[in-house]
């Protein structure tokens, strides 16, 4: 066979430079935005409202390989960690009782949006147009099934290792017994992967990852250290490395609709509803688990929120995306509110909800009330007299036959759920922002708690349906509810809720709960 | 002491901090299980490192089957579809989160492998060039081959992948969603493979082609790949149902016209034309296709098609499957038959007797590894006839 000029060619440069080649990641990822092609029926399965660009880029360039290369070195340090130096020195036991107690919550709950976060972006892998965009939908998709294997990993190493396992154990079939997990589903799962393609991208991409995930992942593991915990931050430090990227997937989603006319007439509407919808979860929820949910305090949760929520969110990143239309929500100022006295609110309700959690709460101690005190002044008139009251009611002791949900039914302070965030309130025991207000529809009541909810009701009510955990218990025994929702630990009778963690406290059963008789009754039925 | 803590003070290792807390922490453990998951049935004797924390991840209704919550979804499509509903499929199973990797590789352990693999590609390259290897392949099969079809080809790998958008959206089940995510990855992964040896052998050969101009041009607008893009492109977007999708593409699909192309056409000619870069591609493609292909057969075989309740049924869907997509891939195979005439004939190697027997070798691993598992009848002899007389 006569040599051809290439192959020669090939000789010559191999004598003239024998050094050994190899290919970058870069060196292929340049070639992306060509691998696609046009054909008929080549559109999206997902519908949206905006016109996604075929050009965009995205910013951290990976291919296959490179991604997991990275990823790699990052579990590598990770677990690497949990599995030597801090099981040698036997950390997860040495955690404060009340912060092992809220890891059952946080680690159980942030998983939930990282698994539901591997649908969504697996949705705009196929709604996007550009290639390069859906390679950065898709890196997102395997940081997801990551960020829920480590979260996951964090119940695992408390399950094994750590004082209580039971809710770390089980929590992913006790975790919808309770009055958190509707709104934990609302903001984390259904948010991101049900409506509009680019809107479910705004819920996921530049509302949760963008503003939600700083106090989430990144200020929670200075609570958690300074309890004790050095699980959290070693894990959750690792996956908001991840976050960046999803970030910048969340900016190309808006820079790929800008010069759409859709873009103007709906983004900020989206974006308004998006963080309205994110921060009526996570601003009480948040504020509740960091500051009730330690016995050491690192600062103020309205501290946090202004900084991370108002003004590096509201203020900074938003006001990068201006150039494209983008403005801060107009939610924002009552959301600001809501940041003082929120989390305070919900605490009273969830401590008197206890019995259908998965995890123990306990009673601010004499010194925490001082500093809820000195921190939001006010707060002993409105809620440290009422602990003091359940205090000494019993309401820790199983012999008592005292739940505090039993006061707000003395006193007529009635809960109940707004329909479309699923999260609980008291109007007339609050003083958050909280207004009761009550809309019939098809025969259905339905009670909202903000202007802004309601609006979205009022535009798509069918998008709302969901039973809410009073219209789901109506009728029902609290014993019945719990056995029915695995909420014992197991023993089968001992419940893993209990309303203290103290060491030397009496644990409630089946049987203390059954008689007390507390049958569940949906408050818009006296209305 | 304040329980207000400044100057990131640690609960672990501060001695007045660490004091409060143990003397908070239970003298026993509250609780005898300490195993995550513990009241799950295991795939094997216990439940692994895998089942831990992967399964029951998913937050679904005990109307999806298998799921363990309570009620409805809180937030529904616009006009009121739900976030996940069994009509997302035509199949039907009495445990949707009943799938195991055969290989229970989570996260970690499945880029742990993926990372290896780029590493060891970048040794291999480095020692490749260094060698002189490139100087004996063919000229034809270099430019022509490698240049043009194997670019080609790496836009049926694309389209696959991208076929998985909606089934990791769609799908009903934990490990079923991070499977499949997984083959998303591994599809895009060979196309990138691909690229990247044009790449190389653009730096190594001055001239060769390093754009995908002409590729693009082969798979869009050339007769060899017509029925192989038809239908990829009809896998990917103009089919709704998340199994048929899966199935489609590596039940039927993949195993006959992507395998003979990976194996029996670019792998098993190259050597003979001095190609022996090729193969070390390849040869991870074949690696993700045998995992895919354990991942496949448990979901459709060993949970659907041998589920207690829906069994018979899904084995008679799947065979209409197989009778809907198996003439559309024979036709893709055919096609590409034409691609012996662009290539110098080696006796034995690329005649007709050598690709009837490699035909064969296709049809026969597809018969055994996937009709007979559902009582799919078919008759390859008729099957290999059809696609060879697609040779010109």
């Amino acid at each position: 066979m006569a040599i051809s000029t290439a192959t020669k060619a090939a000789t010559d440069a191999l004598a003239a430079n024998p050094a050994p080649v190899s290919v970058g990641a870069q060196e292929v990822h340049r070639w992306m935005q060509s691998f696609t092609w046009d054909f008929d029926k080549n559109r999206t399965k997902y519908s949206t409202k905006y016109k996604m660009a075929n050009d965009t880029k995205e910013q951290f360039k990976l291919i296959a390989k490179e991604y997991a290369r990275m990823e790699s070195v990052k579990d590598e340090r990770q677990f690497g960690s949990l599995q030597d130096v801090l099981t040698r020195v036997d950390a997860a036991n040495r955690v404060h009782p009340k912060w092992n107690e809220s890891m059952k919550i946080i680690s159980n709950f942030l998983e939930v949006g990282e698994y539901n976060a591997i649908a969504a972006t697996g949705m705009l892998w196929d709604s996007a147009t550009a290639p390069e965009q859906k390679n950065g939908y898709l890196g997102q998709v395997l940081d997801e099934i990551r960020h829920t294997n480590q979260c996951a990993y964090i119940n695992y190493y408390f399950a094994k290792q750590g004082q209580d396992a039971a809710g770390h154990n089980d929590a992913r079939r006790t975790r919808a017994i309770g009055p958190l997990w509707k709104g934990m589903k609302r903001v984390f799962s259904d948010g991101f992967i049900s409506g509009d393609a680019v809107e479910c991208s705004i819920n996921l991409q530049l509302v949760g990852e963008a503003c939600f995930t700083n106090p989430l992942i990144v200020a929670v593991t200075e609570w958690a250290s300074a309890n004790g915990d050095e699980m959290t931050p070693t894990v959750f430090l690792s996956i908001e490395t991840d976050e960046l990227r999803h970030m910048a997937n969340g900016y190309q989603t808006v820079v790929s609709i800008a010069n759409d006319e859709a873009a103007s007439k709906y983004l900020n509407t989206d974006l308004n509803n998006a963080f309205w919808t994110q921060q009526k979860y996570f601003t009480p929820v948040l504020g509740m688990m960091f500051e009730y949910g330690s016995h050491f305090k690192v600062e103020p949760w309205v501290k946090t929120w202004n900084r991370w929520v108002y003004e590096d969110w509201g203020g900074i990143w938003i006001g990068r995306l201006g150039k494209y239309g983008v403005e801060s929500p107009r939610s924002l100022r009552d959301a600001k509110k809501d940041a003082y006295w929120a989390h305070h609110d919900l605490f009273l309700i969830a401590y008197a909800l206890w019995p259908t959690g998965f995890f123990r709460l306990s009673l601010p101690t004499q010194e925490e009330a001082e500093w809820y005190e000195a921190n939001y002044p006010g707060w002993y008139d409105m809620y440290g007299k009422v602990y003091d009251e359940w205090r000494a009611r019993g309401c820790e002791d199983p012999s008592s036959g005292f739940l505090p949900i039993q006061w707000f039914i003395e006193n007529n302070h009635p809960i109940y759920i707004d329909r479309v965030s699923q999260v609980p309130f008291c109007p007339s025991y609050c003083k958050g922002e909280s207004t009761l207000r009550v809309l019939e529809y098809n025969g259905k009541k339905h009670s909202f708690s903000d202007q802004w909810g309601e609006r979205m009701w009022l535009s798509e009510p069918e998008r709302y349906e969901c039973q809410n955990i009073f219209e789901q218990y109506e009728g029902r025994e609290l014993s019945e509810v719990i056995a029915e929702g695995f909420g014992v630990r197991s023993d089968g009778k001992t419940l893993i809720s209990q309303p203290h963690t103290k060491k030397d406290g009496k644990l409630w059963t089946l049987d203390d709960i059954k008689r007390i008789n507390c049958v569940f009754s949906d408050p818009l039925k006296a209305l | 002491m304040s329980i207000e803590v400044n100057g990131g003070r640690r609960g672990l290792t501060d001695p007045e901090i660490a004091a409060v807390i143990m003397a908070a922490v239970p003298d026993k453990p509250l609780e005898t299980q300490r195993k995550m998951n513990y009241f799950m049935k295991p795939r094997g004797k216990r439940i692994n490192e895998y089942e831990v924390l992967c399964c029951y991840s998913q937050p679904t209704p005990d109307w999806i089957p298998g799921g363990l919550d309570w009620g409805d979804w809180t937030q529904k499509f616009h006009g009121g579809r739900p976030s996940w509903s069994n009509e997302s499929t035509e199949m039907r199973s009495s445990d949707w989160l009943a799938h195991r990797d055969p290989a229970f590789r989570w996260h970690a352990l499945y880029v742990k492998d993926k990372a290896e693999e780029w590493r060891y590609t970048d040794r291999f390259l480095k020692a490749y060039s260094a060698d002189g290897h490139v100087r004996s392949i063919d000229p034809v099969w270099r430019d022509e081959v490698l240049g043009d079809y194997l670019g080609a080809f790496g836009f049926y790998e694309y389209g696959l992948f991208n076929a998985h958008s909606s089934v990791v959206r769609d799908c009903l089940g934990d490990t079923l969603r991070m499977s499949s995510a997984m083959i998303g990855l591994d599809k895009v992964d060979n196309a990138q493979m691909i690229q990247a040896e044009r790449t190389f052998l653009s730096k190594l050969v001055p001239g060769f082609p390093e754009s995908t101009d002409i590729p693009k041009q082969e798979w869009t607008k050339g007769a060899i790949f017509k029925g192989a893009r038809e239908l990829v492109q009809d896998i990917w977007q103009a089919t709704y149902d998340w199994n048929e999708i899966l199935f489609s593409g590596h039940m039927i699909c993949d195993p006959i016209f992507g395998q003979f192309v990976r194996r029996e056409f670019f792998m098993r000619l190259s050597s003979y034309y001095g190609d022996n870069l090729t193969p070390f591609f390849i040869n991870q493609m074949q690696l993700y296709f045998s995992q895919t292909k354990g991942i496949t057969t448990d979901m459709f075989y060993t949970c659907l098609g041998a589920d207690v309740e829906f069994g018979d049924y899904n084995n008679r869907l799947m065979r209409a499957w197989a009778n809907k997509w198996l003439p559309r891939t024979v036709d893709a195979l055919k096609d590409f038959m034409a691609i012996y005439a662009t290539i110098p004939e080696i006796k034995g190697v690329s005649d007709k007797a050598a690709i009837e027997a490699a035909l064969v070798r296709v049809f026969a691993d597809w018969k055994r590894d996937f009709a007979d598992p559902i009582n799919f009848k078919v008759d390859t002899n008729a099957l290999v006839k059809t696609v060879l007389s697609g040779l010109k």
